[in-house]
């Protein structure tokens, strides 16, 4: 079920065609985190039929 | 409160020196806050990146920022490939971990940085190597810092007991032998176990070529093998060796196009956070043009400054931390740097930018490095007291034709440092005769400023010890003379060439350490260490009843201190052969020059050999054997039985005794008798035992006084010596600085000893601890630039500073949240004191502190 997956997820960014990494369906997870130190982000490789993790946020 | 300066004042030549200070503003600075004062980060920017630094210092074994663990993304991905790989030829299985991990890790972005990457899933963590030691991963599992989730992690630990270096090279050592390294008081434990390691990456093929020309040089060498080896006649003698061959290019290819892949996925990152989380146009920007520049290198040649910062900082996390561990930030940082700043700053010709941008440049990069965890064991978090690893660059010095190598690239590297004032990377400054006084004046601000460095090295004598060592060369490819002045120190203290090929790639060939104040110890037993492991720690060489001569006691050292040399080198040789075969260096092989002509790995091919170990506390040992022969065999008032009794004792009930071993010569005062003696220990059995040995290079091992904070640990694992010390306390704290608060005849006399030392050395360190009045005055650079001469002109190799007072450390233990930028040195690097624990703390106050008198100026030759 797509709902399930990170494809509909605000934070899954999809490889470039021309990228060396591209695979169709891959895409990076980039997910803004926040510590006493401050803010980061963290990037990860998923596909679009990774199963959506709890940091999950609907695309508008 | 004393005021930061006294009204000192000092008769010389018929003049009255005042030491009121070049800065008329600072007489208002209370002494005990001076360092508080001095950090100017050139840009709000690096004044954020400051504040916000995640630092990995450790103190006492412990980390100090909360939060700092080891992450478990290397780990996993490593075994991963390997148990995906079986049957693979094992370099392609290393170039397939590799790139496993690159791939699938996650990457780190910042706010404000400008030069971007990092080896671990999260900033607040650092990679772990199960295939290095078993023991080092272990000794994370059991403590707060183990990577979670805990199981996985315990699963990976196991999956690699036998497939570790470690598992690899123990069969070959007794056990009994083994487990005498293990107590780190004679010996350090060999790498196979420590998992600690060193190398110096040829960046330069990295900036100059870029890795997609490297690649295509790889496949050009296939081809050609291809063609040799299908080439009638076929000859069995030669062509089989294109199979090893091929398989190490094959594996560069693999690790260079991940690693262009992962620095790409890099530059991704910034892209979407520039359009999809920034809101600041300008940092949008800058996040867009940092994404280009990822996207170009390491792939391509470097253009402009901006992209040699980045690619040399990609290379970094590569060779150091992710393709395998290595401490050191070994690089001629000025040289390498110029024609990207020539690009930049003069012609304008690519990122074209000013000289203070090149300064912020340094200032992040500085930032960047002291944010960067290793995942050393425990016991190498101990020895590092108020550091995160060793990091050290090295500039100045001289250039392939001998001329001065000082640039503006230079000065900006000095500057951003006493800016930004960060305890690392550490900074060593090549001293020659022909460097300009514009930098020498930057190297002075820095040392005066109290940063510990730049540490100082001899350039003629790095550079001639660089040619001589290329003699034993076992390929004939030794160092040329121009490239003999391409050196830099690999950590704190040892040269090794820089450059395209060549360099150093793993402490197998030189690095470990020995020590001779616990050797002494257990010479005066029979080879048992009762004071510490309550074991038989060496052979048997005769108790004290069989020592009736001085020599007696210096071959019974001699045979101990052997046996220590024998199992540090052949444990060193033994990983190397190993690291061969299963720890390959496909990425590092890539980009060397030598190995990419002759498709070998970076572990296997040693053009210039650089063996070289480290004696550490070998002053408490030459003080010893000084007391030794005095008290006992030349004036006869104790015999050796009586002293055993007094050591054994603790020195309790023995005070008399113990004024008069204390009171005995000691080093660094210019004292005939103790210099003798001492000289002789250092050239005929310190360097003149070592230099015996032949490593895998086909070269001498020679010895590298340095002492980390190994002269703590190992200090307190050291019984009472004949100096007058007692047992536990710290040991000297550097090759052959005298031990602290013995040098009592000023800061020239100091020197006139050192210098007495020349053979069978490749370096030594000498800490100093300098008057902050005197040199925070007028007259300051004068007189430093005539004490630097003067050393230099003694051929002297080594020489660093402390310029703190006593009241400011003293301040700084009682309010430390004060006191976040007091800096001092330790020894081969430098570290925030109020991150060192107390036991070091007072180690660096009781450091004799040097005032110069008029005949120290009169020695040196001061022109004021
Ligand atoms: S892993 Fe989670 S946060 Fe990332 S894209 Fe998938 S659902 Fe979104």
């Amino acid at each position: 079920m797509e709902a399930d997956t990170c494809k509909q997820c605000a934070q899954f960014f999809s490889v470039p065609k021309d990228a060396d990494d591209y695979e169709a369906g891959k895409a990076d997870c980039v997910l803004e985190k926040e510590d006493e130190k401050g803010k980061y982000w963290l990037s990860k490789p998923v596909t679009e039929n990774s199963k959506r993790c709890d940091s999950f946020r609907l695309k508008r | 409160m004393n005021q930061m300066l006294s009204a000192k004042v000092l008769e010389y030549r018929g003049k009255t020196l005042d030491f009121s200070p070049e800065n008329p503003a600072e007489a208002k600075i209370p002494a005990d806050e001076l360092h508080e004062h001095l950090q100017k980060p050139s840009t709000a920017r690096t004044k954020r990146l400051k504040e916000r630094c995640r630092w990995k210092h450790a103190s006492a074994g412990e980390f100090v920022e909360k939060g700092v663990r080891a992450g478990i993304e290397r780990m996993r991905y490593i075994t991963e490939a390997h148990k995906a790989s079986i049957g693979q030829p094992e370099v392609i299985r290393r170039a397939l971990g590799l790139a496993n991990v690159l791939n699938k890790s996650t990457l780190v972005l910042q706010p404000d940085e400008c030069i971007v990457g990092y080896h671990a899933e999260d900033p607040n963590q650092f990679p772990l190597y199960p295939e290095l030691s078993s023991m080092g991963v272990q000794d994370f599992l059991m403590s707060d810092y183990a990577p979670q989730p805990a199981e996985e992690a315990a699963e990976i630990h196991k999956y690699w007991m036998p497939y570790s270096l470690q598992a690899k090279c123990q069969p070959y050592f007794d056990p009994t032998d083994l487990r005498r390294m293990y107590q780190f008081s004679s010996m350090e434990a060999p790498p196979f176990v420590s998992g600690y390691n060193s190398i110096v990456p040829p960046y330069e093929t990295v900036l100059q070529d870029g890795l997609l020309a490297r690649i295509k040089l790889a496949e050009s060498h296939i081809a050609d093998a291809q063609k040799a080896m299908s080439a009638f006649p076929w000859d069995g003698t030669k062509g089989l060796d294109y199979i090893e061959k091929i398989d190490n290019w094959k594996a560069m290819i693999i690790a260079c196009k991940a690693v262009i892949s992962w620095a790409r996925r890099q530059g991704r990152l910034c892209k979407i956070v520039a359009e999809h989380f920034e809101t600041n146009p300008k940092r949008q920007a800058e996040l867009l043009e940092i994404a280009d520049i990822c996207h170009r290198v390491p792939a391509e040649p470097c253009k402009g400054l901006k992209d040699a910062f980045q690619a040399k900082f990609f290379t970094f996390l590569i060779c150091h931390a992710i393709e395998r561990y290595a401490s050191g930030y070994a690089q001629k940082e000025d040289s390498l740097l110029w024609p990207y700043y020539k690009a930049s700053v003069i012609d304008k010709s690519f990122q074209p930018m000013d000289h203070m941008e090149v300064v912020e440049l340094v200032e992040m990069e500085r930032l960047k490095v002291s944010e960067h965890g290793a995942g050393k064991s425990r016991g190498y978090r101990e020895i590092f007291p108020g550091a995160n690893d060793l990091f050290i660059l090295t500039v100045g010095g001289t250039n392939a034709d001998g001329s001065d190598a000082c640039t503006d690239m230079t000065d900006a590297i000095l500057e951003g440092a006493k800016r930004i004032r960060t305890p690392e990377p550490s900074i060593v400054f090549r001293y020659s005769k022909k460097n300009r006084e514009k930098t020498l004046h930057w190297v002075f601000e820095c040392i005066r400023d109290g940063l510990g460095y730049p540490s100082i090295k001899n350039d003629d004598i790095g550079t001639n010890q660089m040619l001589e060592y290329s003699q034993y060369s076992i390929t004939g490819n030794g160092a040329t003379n121009e490239e003999a002045h391409s050196w830099a120190c690999v950590l704190c203290m040892s040269p090794g060439v820089t450059g395209r090929r060549k360099t150093q790639k793993t402490r197998s060939e030189g690095g470990g350490a020995l020590f001779p104040a616990k050797i002494l110890e257990v010479a005066l037993n029979d080879g048992y260490d009762w004071s510490y492991a309550d074991m038989q720690l060496g052979p048997n060489t005769g108790g004290i009843e069989t020592l009736k001569t001085f020599d007696d006691v210096l071959e019974a050292f001699r045979k101990q201190y052997r046996y220590a040399l024998q199992m540090c080198l052949s444990t060193k040789d033994v990983s190397r052969y190993f690291e061969i075969r299963c720890m390959q260096m496909p990425f590092v092989s890539a980009i060397d020059d030598g190995c990419m002509e002759l498709g070998m790995d970076a572990n296997a091919l040693s053009e210039q050999p650089n063996g070289w170990q480290n004696p550490v506390t070998t002053i408490v040992a030459a003080n010893s054997l000084v007391a030794i022969k005095k008290l006992v065999f030349d004036d006869k008032k104790y015999t050796l039985e009586q002293l055993n009794d007094a050591l054994m004792a603790n020195w309790e009930g023995f005070d008399e005794m113990r004024a008069d071993f204390r009171k005995a010569p000691k080093w660094g005062n210019d004292d005939p008798y103790a210099d003798e003696i001492i000289t002789s220990f250092y050239e005929d059995i310190i360097g003149g035992e070592m230099r015996k040995i032949t490593n895998y290079s086909g070269g001498p091992v020679l010895p590298v006084g340095q002492a980390v904070g190994a002269y703590m640990e190992v200090g307190s694992r050291t019984g009472p010596t004949p100096d007058g010390r007692f047992g536990g306390e710290a040991a000297d704290d550097g090759g052959i600085s005298p031990y602290m608060g013995t040098d009592k005849k000023g800061p020239t006399a100091v020197l006139r000893s050192v210098a007495k030392v020349q053979k069978n050395q490749k370096a030594n360190l000498l800490n100093q601890r300098l008057s902050v009045p005197i040199m925070r005055s007028k007259h300051g650079f004068d007189i430093w630039h005539s004490y630097m001469n003067t050393w230099f002109d003694l051929n002297i190799d080594h020489v660093q500073f402390n310029v703190v007072s006593t009241e400011e450390l003293r301040a700084a233990q009682r309010e430390p949240e004060k006191h976040h930028d007091l800096i001092v040195r330790v020894s081969g690097y430098s570290a925030r004191f109020v991150d060192i624990p107390t036991y070091g703390q007072n180690t660096i106050i009781a450091r004799q502190e040097q005032d110069f008198g008029a005949e120290d100026l009169e020695f040196l030759d001061v022109d004021i």
